[in-house]
């Protein structure tokens, strides 16, 4: 494995149908993910995604390109959420290297503004 | 209300199928083959698929969200997630079966926000830890 991210990703528009199959998958059944009502008294135009959709977008981005088995740690820190109609971009930068470990700072952006940012050790 | 760190929330017990791996992944819109295919994770040495990098946030479908809150003292209205973090011992892997005990790691106050850091231990059935999964929930101060 070497020591350099992987190349950006770009996923979206985010669709109420991509939520709906994480929610689906993990178990969030919390109204403010598909009900516009629910959503809407919260002070949200629409159904935002759960942070952890984002968190595995990203994680995704990364392990799909280092292998998930080299994952040592993987922190996010939620910023802002993710709407409906969201292109977002995946990106990471090397930040420290030994002999042993790579450690990566993440991001997860729509335009100039983070959703998630992150970082993970991976094994080398 | 304060919780005392080392409290337990709750525990969940859960069988990572095949199934449901192949399913987190393509919601989580992952492309590795090792998720869904038995001869790439061979080709890597494990016997069977290997689960995505967050997939025991799936203990969701397991746990009780309301009584969680209540058992917290929480205004699930007033709760987001400021941060989860996960330390992996090990990759999650079709055929584990995973016991998740959830404590709580502090308790404070900022402000009018509250801030409760979980840890959940997931072990296998040999008591080895595959898995940590940390995170700190927010209760912001009454409107």
């Amino acid at each position: 494995m070497t020591a350099t991210p992987p190349p950006p990703r770009t996923i979206g528009p985010i669709t109420q149908t991509d939520i709906v199959r994480f929610a689906g998958a993990g178990g969030d059944f919390n109204p403010i993910h598909h009900d516009p009502a629910v959503a809407r008294a919260a002070g949200f135009e629409q159904p935002i995604a759960m942070g952890q959709f984002t968190a595995a977008l990203l994680a995704g981005w990364l392990t799909d390109s280092y292998g998930v088995e080299h994952l040592r740690h993987f922190e996010v820190r939620f910023r802002s959420p993710l709407r409906i109609g969201d292109v977002i971009d995946l990106r990471g930068s090397v930040v420290s290297t030994d002999d042993t470990s790579v450690t990566l700072e993440l991001v997860a952006t729509r335009g100039d503004q983070q959703l998630v940012s992150g970082r993970a050790t991976l094994s080398v | 209300m304060r919780l005392l760190p080392g409290t337990t929330v709750d525990s969940v017990l859960f069988d990572v199928e095949a199934g449901k791996i192949r399913e987190f992944a393509r919601a989580s819109q992952c492309s590795d083959l090792v998720h869904v295919d038995a001869a790439t994770a061979a080709d890597r040495g494990f016997g069977s698929v290997l689960a995505t990098a967050t997939h025991v946030v799936v203990a969701g479908h397991h746990r009780d969200q309301t009584e969680f809150v209540e058992k917290l003292g929480m205004d699930i209205r007033r709760i987001v997630v400021g941060s989860t973090s996960w330390d992996y011992t090990r990759p999650v892997r079709a055929g584990d079966t995973l016991t998740g005990v959830r404590t709580v790691v502090a308790d404070e106050n900022r402000g009018t926000m509250r801030l409760v850091t979980l840890e959940t231990t997931y072990v296998d059935v040999a008591g080895e830890v595959v898995v940590r999964q940390r995170e700190v929930l927010i209760e912001k101060g009454q409107p």
